[in-house]
């Protein structure tokens, strides 16, 4: 019943328009970049490099797929989480918005079961989106500027990645940078539960996320506590698969994290959903 | 009488040490010249604070007077200056004076040191010196400081391609500026890492040459086109 009611969800996230809104945002964000980068990327290397040019000189194919799939990948991560939360937001309470959840709640099936259906449905879509971007920035991009080695800027400095030690890392962050959209759409999934119309859920998520990312952001030691568990740190981590070596527990303690922030968020929706007193 | 006597042997003997770093750097660019182009297998390795980079193998292509390339299939990083700027800066005696530094012992080979200091206004190049092998005609160190890129130093080793003064390894001592990286250029918000600031440190690239092939023929047109 559980498989046939996710499978029903499913079909409802694709009849909606609006679950074509993330894909087609996203690859229309993708193309945009692609454009900048083949009109002005040059400018974009030169300011990763800047500070090292005036005594040292880069050669070789630097402005390659690799790089360009990076730089997507760290500027979308950003913003997908409000194409996620446009569609799992509005999963249980756009079904009490429309009075469809109580005809639901009729079905031989669990509240739980209902609830769980919703979670694998999104996180199925999540899936979708996750799946399309690694396509356009790996395939398409990796197709229109060649490939090449990886040429990283973090705080610790310049990382210069071979081209032949790229691509497991690639697919290692697209599967954490998923864990992270994946606990977006349970925590909207979650607040879903908590209303009744579609709009507060989707808000309240990105307000969150935005709270938090500030939070992490700022260098204040009253929060250095904290920040280590609020999951807007942690959707960040797929950028330590770039590092060398790769800090393999920091990157385990991130998924231990998001993990459990997921089964936290849906446990709060099933317990919320199954109390739920059901009047529209 | 006795102040003009020691005048004019001071004035002698600078002018005869100076001919003679004349004739030294003569000798060295006549050497220069024989090669007209040149393509070589290189291996670089460069140990930079605050970059990570495995080796890379790349072709460098040189052409008098001062056409370089580099083709990388990976990142290859090489000091800004050093690589062709001696050899093109001392082809053209007219912008240079040459000071003779005496001789020296540099790794148990006589050395003579010769100091190169530009006449010309807008030369990068503020001071070259040079510890040069007369035996061989070739330089075995240069401290080079210029404008642009602060100090570097070159030590060449020479083996199959000595006859045409090419070395087999190059080692760039590179001074390295103070690099910071803000937390908002990395774009790494969440690192709990505060954004380092390197002290001003050295930078070592080796650069293993191997496989040369001198005075086959580059065209121009080869150094426009883009990798």
């Amino acid at each position: 019943m559980l498989v046939r009611n996710t499978y029903n969800e499913f079909i409802k996230i694709i009849a909606k328009p609006r679950s074509y809104i993330g894909l087609g945002v996203l690859t229309a964000l993708i193309f945009v970049i692609l454009f900048a980068m083949k009109a002005d990327g040059s400018s974009f290397v030169s300011f990763v490099t800047a500070s090292f040019e005036q005594t040292l000189s880069f050669n070789g194919n630097i402005l390659n797929g690799n790089l360009i799939a990076f730089i997507i990948l760290q500027m979308l991560i950003v913003h997908i989480p409000l194409l996620v939360a446009l569609v799992t937001g509005d999963l249980i309470s756009g079904e009490a918005a429309m009075g469809t959840i109580r005809m639901l709640a009729t079905k031989p099936i669990s509240r739980t079961n209902i609830v769980l259906s919703k979670f694998i449905a999104g996180a199925v879509y999540t899936l979708i989106l996750t799946l399309w971007l690694a396509f356009l920035a790996l395939i398409v991009v990796k197709w229109m500027f060649g490939t090449g080695d990886l040429i990283v800027l973090n705080s610790s400095g310049l990382i210069i990645l071979q081209e032949q030690d790229i691509m497991w890392r690639y697919l290692c962050s697209f599967f954490v940078a998923y864990l992270a959209l994946l606990t977006v759409s349970s925590l909207s999934i979650c607040l879903s539960a908590f209303a009744e119309n579609s709009i507060g859920p989707i808000v309240s998520t990105m307000g969150i996320i935005i709270l938090f990312t500030i939070i992490g952001s700022m260098d204040v030691t009253v929060f250095d506590s904290i920040k280590k568990f609020l999951f807007t740190t942690h959707m960040a981590s797929w950028r330590s698969f770039f590092e060398d070596p790769v800090k393999m527990k920091d990157i385990w303690q991130s998924i231990i994290i998001l993990v459990v922030h997921n089964i936290v968020l849906v446990a709060i929706a099933i317990i919320k959903f199954n109390k739920k007193d059901i009047t529209s | 009488m006795r102040y003009i006597f020691f005048s004019l042997l001071i004035f002698y003997s600078l002018s005869a040490n100076s001919q003679t770093a004349d004739q030294i750097i003569a000798q060295l660019v006549s050497k220069i010249n024989l090669v007209k182009d040149y393509s070589v297998k290189a291996n670089i390795k460069a140990d930079i604070p605050m970059i990570k980079v495995l080796p890379v193998n790349a072709t460098i292509y040189f052409k008098q007077k001062d056409k370089f390339k580099v083709i990388s299939k990976g990142i290859a990083i090489l000091p800004k200056q050093g690589f062709t700027d001696v050899s093109s800066f001392l082809s053209n005696k007219n912008t240079y004076v040459a000071v003779d530094g005496g001789l020296k012992d540099l790794n148990g080979v006589q050395t003579h040191v010769v100091t190169v200091i530009p006449t010309v206004e807008n030369s990068d190049i503020v001071l070259a010196k040079l510890w040069i092998d007369t035996k061989n005609k070739v330089i075995l160190k240069t401290d080079l400081t210029t404008r642009g890129s602060g100090s570097v130093t070159m030590n060449y080793v020479y083996g199959t391609q000595l006859a045409f003064g090419l070395p087999d390894q190059i080692t760039f001592t590179v001074d390295i500026k103070k690099f910071k990286m803000p937390k908002s250029i990395s774009s790494d918000i969440n690192n709990s890492e505060k954004a380092k600031k390197s002290k001003s440190k050295i930078g070592i690239i080796t650069i293993k040459l191997s496989g040369y092939l001198v005075n086959k023929g580059i065209s121009d047109e080869f150094f426009k086109k883009k990798n």
